[in-house]
């Protein structure tokens, strides 16, 4: 066998290890997105009980206040982004697009006047930033994908603390989230949205005549000093799994088009070991003629 | 007879939902009963038991530790951290 089909020979066999290895990285990703976005969906209703809650609170309570209520919140200047991003490699342009995201967040931040403080969650977002000589001010990294409640429970007490505190040097006047909606298996929107301050939406108007009187135990402002870090540790976690099945989704993807890739080159390279074969066949046969051709040339009758 | 709806649920799944007559919820400033008509209210939770009486008397307990509960028009959503199953339960 010639040199030139041994070298294709072994390109087709690496191509085709590659393969089986991203066919199976496709596979576990695909089974772990159903698991990861019924994760999100059960993570629903206490969201929704908790928005609700805190809806009534507003409605029926004139006096309630709450320091992530107040649009005006300007004392620092420090505005603090969570990033999420994943631990591992193979998942496309998934880390990427919500590091994107984050830098452009930053920079409308820096034209505003406002210092940016990045909290990251994940390996590859931590590392992009130390790469770049700016650690983060905060980073979470590696998580596990079993224990993402009790991170954002700590994520969520560490931001609260921050944002509440009285000292200059920590306190943070905003907070914004950038990570991954899990808006389908096929489709997955990177977005920043603003946490702290809040805007109360709920759309009734507050004519405190016409609703039954409420009643808060022990009182209105208590309950909403319970609730709003309930509701952002929520709202955290929530955004900490829609990202975690979003970045099994670009596994997937990414997984899939390895595949693909892969195949294709087995494909070209299977041709260009059959072209060589045959030329080497080929060449093979021409000499044969060539030199039965030359020996009957000479003259000589017998071999 | 009028009945309360009933929603239970942590931060990450939904503990009991259903039909039940009365609710036993272990507020901060002490225990508060919630039976059917009972006036709105939103309720902050201490530690203790969660208790849910159904129509025929079972009861489903659970031990709970901080959260919040809001009955509205005979709507109880009872909202808590964690939720653990006691050894009483039935």
């Amino acid at each position: 066998m010639g040199a030139q089909q041994r070298e294709y020979k072994q390109r087709i066999g690496s191509a085709q290890g590659m393969k089986k290895i991203f066919k199976a990285k496709e596979m576990v990703a695909a089974t772990r997105i159903a698991k990861a976005h019924a994760r999100v969906l059960a993570t629903t209703p206490y969201a929704d009980a908790l928005t609700q809650a805190i809806g009534a609170v507003a409605t029926h309570s004139q006096e309630a206040e709450h320091p992530f209520l107040q649009a005006d919140r300007a004392q620092s200047g420090r505005v603090a982004i969570l990033l999420i991003t994943a631990d591992r490699g193979m998942t496309g342009s998934y880390s990427h697009n919500a590091i994107r995201n984050a830098e452009e967040l930053a920079n409308t931040l820096r034209e505003e006047g406002k210092t940016p403080v990045l909290y990251v969650v994940g390996r590859k977002g931590e590392a992009y930033f130390r790469f770049r000589n700016r650690p983060p001010h905060r980073s979470w990294a590696p998580y596990s994908e079993d224990t993402l409640g009790s991170l954002g429970q700590e994520i969520a007490r560490d931001l609260t603390g921050d944002l509440l505190s009285e000292d200059p040097a920590s306190h943070l006047d905003e907070l914004y989230l950038v990570g991954t909606r899990f808006l389908s298996r096929f489709k997955q929107v990177v977005r920043a949205s603003r946490l702290v301050p809040m805007q109360l939406v709920d759309g009734q108007n507050h004519d405190s005549g016409s609703f039954p009187l409420y009643e808060f135990a022990p009182d209105a402002e208590t309950t909403l000093q319970e609730l709003i870090p309930r509701y952002v540790q929520s709202r955290i976690v929530n955004l900490l799994m829609q990202s975690m099945a979003s970045e099994h989704a670009a596994t997937q993807r990414a997984m899939q088009s390895a595949t693909d890739n892969a195949q294709t080159q087995i494909d070209k390279f299977t041709r260009l070991a059959n072209t060589a074969r045959q030329a080497e066949i080929t060449q093979e046969i021409t000499e044969i003629v060539g030199g039965a051709d030359s020996l009957s040339g000479s003259g000589r009758t017998e071999r | 007879m009028s009945t309360l709806e009933v929603t239970f649920v942590t931060s990450d799944r939904t503990v009991w939902s259903g039909q039940a007559a009365q609710v036993v919820v272990p507020a901060v400033d002490g225990s508060i009963g919630i039976l059917p008509q009972m006036q709105p209210t939103l309720a902050v939770l201490g530690e203790g038991k969660v208790r849910i009486i159904d129509h025929d008397g079972s009861v489903a307990e659970r031990a709970v530790q901080g959260g919040f509960v809001s009955v509205d028009s005979d709507v109880v959503t009872i909202g808590v951290d964690d939720a653990e199953r006691l050894d009483s339960d039935h």
